[in-house]
């Protein structure tokens, strides 16, 4: 069956199978390899992006039901010359990644949430990335890369 | 592909994804293939149990796309959409003022991503026993809207559900709304969940209750329903009449919260045992009606501000 997807702007047209997941497409057919595979049943949040700007666990999308959406994936976020943007730049400077496993999840999901709330408190940011889990820093430099982000005291 | 996950691999493969661009061609497909298509409206639901091999069906009919799905109004019943997500329910402002919770449940299911997807109609037709929003439906009096292409029926959820995971919609129909009475100004009502911890849980035991009151705070309607605790959700209609016509005194409270809790038949699974379960549900119901007559206090002061 064929798909017609933009990811990152650039559009990706393929032959897929019925039942494919848009992160088996995104892994395996584009090699975007950035969005991790973590539980397989839509409860981590490490292989969330965004359709049509809305941020979702790719693993339980169909990847027909997004035919002819915008995706966005963590391969997005840095600018053409190679550039980190202000929020993975923020996630660097606190110490928020460690093993790095959920990390493209993070920063998705918090990518989103920052467009509706470019100045959230460390409550509303622990609420925002509530479907994402990390095992590695119990959150707290999470929140601080996000406020270090925006510019708020951390 | 070599990035499927295992469990992919040993499945009876979908031999078909119809994407379903308008109602008539969804009820036309149902009508003719039902039998053998899943509706994916979200997937937060059919897409895990499809990967699980849960369920095997030969193809997906997709809905998503449907706008006539999408509608919502506030008139004298409310109607919703059958594709509006959790996010939509928690976010809408007429929601928030006629169905504050159903918006309070939304926000429990799940996290962000899981409410950009969901859909109140896929927690309707999945029917699990701790569908946060079935019992905030119940006290709402809701109803399914369920077409076909030979026609449209209306069905109370409580009867719609029929079980656990099991409800009374046939291979050819398709939920498009549902329809709620929005809450009187004399009203309060809440939904209360316990879980194991804050986010992204399963409730170990969901309570929703509508009460009204008149001028004096005595009880002139109630409405209670609780879910996880049975095979399907349930209105608790003994604790009900044990309230109307009482100021919620403690000894009525502690009766009604008897009633709610001999209705249950709680089962002991990974997230509680059923002792747990019933003994939360008086300690739930006390807590609920007294935050309906808190919140219906509130409302009605508002009410009369804004006239």
């Amino acid at each position: 069956m064929l798909l017609d997807l933009s990811v990152n702007g650039v559009r990706a047209r393929l032959d897929i199978e019925a039942d494919a997941t848009l992160l088996d497409v995104l892994r395996g057919d584009l090699q975007l390899t950035g969005t991790k595979r973590g539980c397989d049943e839509g409860e981590c949040g490490a292989c969330t992006v965004l359709v049509d700007g809305q941020a979702v666990d790719s693993c339980i999308v169909a990847a027909h039901s997004v035919n002819g959406c915008a995706i966005e994936t963590v391969e997005g976020l840095a600018r053409a010359g190679g550039g980190l943007d202000r929020l993975q730049r923020g996630f660097i400077k606190t110490g928020a990644v460690q093993c790095g496993f959920c990390t493209p999840g993070f920063l998705m999901t918090l990518t989103a949430y920052l467009r509706e709330h470019p100045s959230p408190t460390a409550d509303e940011i622990r609420g925002a990335v509530a479907g994402n889990i990390c095992r590695c820093t119990g959150y707290a430099q999470i929140v601080e890369a996000v406020r270090a982000s925006t510019g708020a005291d951390v | 592909m070599t990035d499927q996950p295992t469990s992919l691999q040993n499945l009876p493969r979908l031999s078909s994804f119809v994407d379903a661009t308008d109602l008539e061609g969804a009820l036309e497909a149902l009508q003719q293939h039902g039998s053998d298509l899943t509706v994916l409206a979200g997937g937060t639901d059919v897409m895990v149990q499809y990967l699980r091999g849960d369920v095997a069906p030969h193809g997906l009919l997709h809905i998503r796309r449907l706008r006539e799905l999408r509608e919502r109004s506030f008139g004298r019943r409310t109607v919703i959409g059958a594709l509006t997500t959790h996010w939509q329910l928690v976010t809408d402002p007429d929601v928030l003022v006629r169905h504050p919770a159903l918006a309070e449940a939304a926000a429990t299911v799940g996290g962000r991503q899981t409410q950009n997807a969901g859909t109140i109609a896929g927690n309707l037709v999945n029917a699990s026993p701790a569908a946060d929003l079935l019992p905030v439906m119940l006290v709402s009096d809701g109803m399914a809207t369920l077409k076909s292409s030979a026609g449209s029926r209306e069905m109370a959820v409580a009867d719609f559900v029929l079980g656990r995971r099991s409800t009374a919609i046939k291979p050819d129909e398709l939920v498009t709304a549902l329809s709620f009475d929005p809450l009187p100004d004399s009203a309060g009502e809440v939904y209360l969940k316990i879980g194991r911890r804050h986010a992204m849980e399963v409730a170990v035991v969901g309570l929703a209750a509508r009460m009204a009151f008149d001028s004096d705070g005595t009880v002139t309607n109630a409405a209670i329903a609780a879910a996880s605790v049975a095979p399907k959700a349930f209105r608790a209609d003994l604790a009900e009449k044990r309230l109307i016509g009482t100021k919620l005194d403690d000894g009525a409270i502690r009766e009604a919260g008897e009633l709610v809790r001999q209705a249950s038949h709680p089962i002991d699974d990974a997230r509680a045992t059923a002792e747990y379960r019933r003994r939360l549900l008086p300690a739930l119901l006390r807590e609920a009606v007294t935050i309906c007559r808190r919140r219906a206090f509130y409302r009605g002061e508002a009410a009369q501000h804004a006239t």
